[in-house]
């Protein structure tokens, strides 16, 4: 699946968006601090399917993954 | 990328709604013009029912980050480049957008602009701008709309610094 990445998390990976394949949010979460190390001293959301999700889930791999770092609009 | 609907310009009614709500691009590329905001006011002219507007306009502050992460005490911000999760931040300003008018029924309508790109020091970046039959209902919905953006839109600020080096904002 495709994972967009934004602002500084972009920044640290070197890339807009990373692939991958995770089972459930969890999963993924681990795949993301292997993949960004830095991600585990950052404050960050994932939003599936445009909401944040903060609890567990499955993932089918059709949903649209984004790995928000603190918003600053304004 | 967007999900836009071809209809940015028509403005919903008070009690006009009709199908499901319309997604309008807030997005717009570079600062915005103070002279865009007096034709905004100026639009409003042919609406009797109007006796109020709010605006709330954000401006980019030059903030010095003396100290900070090592840069020497001169440094300032001299810009914000915005970049934003767009499908998503347009999602969640039509669901923002639908509960103002559920809040403040009489509020007329309801104007939203954010910059994206390098946005210099001393620039607009940011509107919220309501009109309503009186004050109360405009005030209220703009600095319940400005809170509610500031904490739910995926926005993000790459602060440029006059030592070339960058921060990334974070809301408060």
């Amino acid at each position: 699946m495709r994972i967009l990445l934004f602002g500084s998390i972009a920044e640290k990976a070197g890339a807009s968006s990373i692939e991958f394949d995770a089972p459930s949010l969890a999963a993924l979460r681990q795949q993301l601090i292997a993949r960004i190390p830095d991600l585990e001293h950052m404050r960050y959301a994932i939003a599936v399917d445009r909401v944040v999700m903060n609890e567990d889930r499955p993932l089918a791999g059709s949903e649209e993954i984004a790995v928000l770092p603190p918003f600053a609009g304004g | 990328m967007s999900t836009t609907s071809g209809n940015r310009e028509t403005e919903r009614k008070a009690g006009g709604r009709s199908s499901g709500p319309t997604v309008k691009d807030i997005f717009v590329e570079g600062a915005i013009d103070p002279a865009f905001i007096a034709t905004s006011i100026a639009k409003h002219a042919t609406r009797m029912d109007i006796g109020a507007h709010e605006i709330f306009l954000g401006q980019v502050r030059a903030d010095a980050v003396a100290g900070a992460d090592g840069h020497p005490s001169a440094t300032t911000v001299s810009a914000i480049e915005y970049t934003a999760y767009r499908d998503m931040a347009l999602e969640r300003m039509t669901v923002i957008r639908e509960e103002a008018f559920a809040k403040w029924p009489s509020m007329t309508c309801l104007h939203v602009h954010h910059s994206l790109g390098s946005i210099p020091a001393g620039a607009l970046c940011f509107m919220v701008f309501a009109s309503a039959p009186h004050r109360q209902a405009a005030r209220e919905a703009v600095a319940w709309v400005v809170d509610r953006i500031k904490a739910e839109l995926p926005i993000f600020g790459r602060e440029v610094l006059s030592d070339s080096t960058h921060l990334w904002k974070t809301n408060r």
